[in-house]
């Protein structure tokens, strides 16, 4: 597929979807609603921020409660949904009346999706979040924050789910190479009236021979040689700032929480339930109540936290990533994106760390 | 596809006060909720959010019984509403303890125990009210139960009423309080006391649950008596927010509290680093 093509491309489906893509402001790859076909940045360099949001929202109503009943928040775009035409309250965040297409996702995030999609496997809202969503991966080179490249071939898309994925041609960089994915992917591009798709078919996840020992050797050093030492080390000099957890493709903690509805219109909702992003950095993550108050200013409501030090809080980060996710799906929960270096405001750097663990006793 | 979160609606029967900030809430479900004894269920208050707690009503009640100590934001609200209130209820979540019923074979067979150890403390018993009760339908009719009950002092023992129940059915109870107090002639002293004031069954399983300081020293005395590792159980308290092992909070090493827990065997989870 030539550039003309594609700005076709793009035109066609910002008529249909919701479009987000990278787009290059001040010098940085963002995520952002595309408006202008011609911002899209099918760029090497990672976007700032993961895909993750389109995926696990930050906040999601998963019910709208009146007295002890709860009843699932109807879908905005249902036109015979009688309390949405009263009131049309403002979108909410993740919320959309349209489809959305998801174009020029990396390989690295695309990476992350294959972990989403096995977390949330029996979970409603996932699930029909990703019916509405239309998967667009790109590139076969990503660039990480170092300036280093990784490279990617027409090998490694068997193992990666996605409805269209786009290449640049390694000879003739101008021209795209255009891959479907799935039904969705064919329906798409049929529609538009492009042919020239290879198809792919999806064979599940799968490590090549070097990565799948290192997560092996990985998972036994944190299981099998637990070393307190370096989380010691790491606990002087971590904040639990809970940045790497927001940059993080991968980290997908929620809480869900009560929350009154303040609209005095609404006789119809006592509140909603939401579930919201949450940290295992944060200081309630592990606490619960009961316990003798610690302090003066907590009165009756001292809590027991079972992560009571940053050691045992990094830890429990490292070790869901490279112990409890390969023990319950066989892959890692890192993606190698390294945006959680690029964060942290004290330099912990991922790789570093995971050499240290590699070499330890 | 299921909504893992949805509850259904449940409403208040009575309100027993069992001790001083506990009480024992009977409450009617719309539908019937079977569960395994040490399984737990989430309660909904909506507006107050939600938590765990562990089922402990006979195997025969048509209600379901939840005792609950008031101690933090839920828990207060919770000792507000009066019968007739509702709420709401998900579940059951987890494994419960390994047990065989005589028709079936339930998540593990107990191993090598034939008899049984329950060593609680304080609320502790809660979870294992619903399996003494129903002893009979896990373990043959000569095997052997004894309990060890360590409570601060003697109002603090919940559940009193089964207590004559219970021993006359055979069950050895050894109860023990704290620190002396008027009134009280039996033992006084930790829990742990009680392993050397009487001789512990053989060939048993054992059954723990208490405060986490707790399991530090029983688990102490029952290897200064030898007791195989692989027969010592325990049920593990953290906080929950989804209940089906996907929120991370509940994790311990590669297990989830809720999902693969709250009952776990001791030589699986000893080496994991802040599981006890």
């Amino acid at each position: 597929m030539d550039q003309k093509e594609f700005s076709k491309f793009v035109l066609h489906l910002l008529a249909d979807y919701r479009v987000y893509s990278p787009q290059e402001e001040n010098n940085q790859i963002i995520i952002a609603k595309l408006v202008d076909s011609e911002k899209v940045a099918l760029d090497k360099r990672l976007p700032f921020y993961p895909w993750k949001n389109f995926f696990v929202p930050d906040c999601e109503t998963l019910f709208e409660y009146q007295g002890i009943m709860l009843e699932k928040p109807p879908a905005v775009s249902n036109p015979q949904n009688e309390r949405r035409k009263k009131f049309l309250p403002p979108l909410a965040k993740g919320q959309t009346r349209k489809k959305i297409a998801l174009l020029g996702i990396n390989i690295l995030d695309l990476r992350a999706i294959l972990l989403y999609d096995l977390v949330f496997a029996l979970d409603p809202y996932y699930q029909a979040r990703q019916q509405n969503a239309l998967v667009i991966g790109h590139g076969f080179e990503a660039e990480l924050p170092d300036g280093s490249i990784r490279k990617f071939s027409q090998d490694d898309l068997e193992h990666l789910r996605f409805d269209i994925f786009l290449a640049e041609q390694p000879k003739e960089r101008k021209q795209l190479l255009v891959f479907a994915g799935s039904e969705k992917g064919r329906r798409v591009l049929d529609e538009f009236g492009y042919r020239g798709y290879q198809n792919i078919e999806f064979a599940g996840h799968k490590y090549s021979k070097e990565w799948e020992e290192k997560m092996n050797l990985w998972r036994d050093k944190l299981k099998n040689h637990h070393n307190q030492k370096i989380w010691d080390e790491l606990g002087k000099i971590c904040l639990e700032c809970g940045k790497c957890t927001i940059a993080c493709p991968t980290c997908f903690c929620f809480r869900i929480d009560d929350t009154p509805s303040l609209d005095l219109r609404s006789r119809e909702i006592d509140g909603k339930r939401q579930r919201c992003w949450d940290s295992c950095y944060y200081q309630e993550f592990s606490e619960v109540a009961g316990g003798p108050a610690r302090h003066a200013s907590q009165g009756d409501a001292g809590g027991h936290k079972f992560l009571n030090t940053t050691a045992s809080k990094i830890h429990f980060w490292y070790f869901h990533k490279f112990g409890r996710i390969p023990d319950e799906y066989n892959m890692m929960g890192c993606v190698g994106c390294h945006r959680c270096h690029t964060v942290c405001p004290v330099d912990i750097n991922i790789q570093k760390v995971m050499e240290e663990i590699e070499n330890s006793q | 596809m299921d909504n893992p979160y949805q509850t259904q609606p449940a409403k208040i029967i009575s309100i027993t006060d069992e001790a001083p900030n506990i009480k024992r809430f009977e409450l009617k479900l719309d539908k019937k909720l079977h569960f395994a004894p040490g399984q737990i269920i989430f309660l909904s208050i909506p507006g107050f959010g939600e938590a765990p707690f562990a089922p402990c009503n006979a195997p025969d009640s048509d209600f379901l019984e939840l005792c609950v100590r008031r101690t933090g934001k839920f828990t207060s609200v919770l000792h507000t509403l009066k019968a007739g209130d509702g709420m709401g209820i998900r579940g059951p979540y987890g494994g419960g303890w390994p047990l065989q019923t005589k028709n079936e074979k339930l998540k593990t067979p107990a191993t090598g125990g034939k008899n049984l150890l329950i060593v609680v403390g304080g609320l502790g018993l809660v979870p294992l009210r619903n399996l003494i009760w129903g002893k009979d339908e896990y373990f043959s009719s000569d095997a052997k139960v004894q309990i060890f009950y360590g409570a601060k002092n003697p109002d603090e023992f919940l559940f009193k009423k089964d207590f004559n129940k219970w021993k006359k059915q055979g069950i050895d109870l050894q109860l023990t309080i704290d620190k002396e107090c008027p009134g009280w002639a039996e033992c006084v002293g930790e829990v742990t006391i009680l392993f050397d004031k009487n001789p512990i069954i053989k060939n048993a399983s054992a059954f723990l649950c208490g405060p986490p300081v707790m399991y530090k020293f029983v688990l102490q005395k029952l290897a200064e008596k030898k007791f195989p590792e692989e027969n010592i159980y325990m049920s593990l308290e953290r906080r929950m927010h989804c209940g089906i092992g996907v929120c991370q909070h509940c994790a311990v090493g590669s297990f989830y509290t809720c999902k693969n827990g709250p009952v776990f065997r001791y030589d699986e989870i000893k080496n994991i680093p802040g599981a006890i």
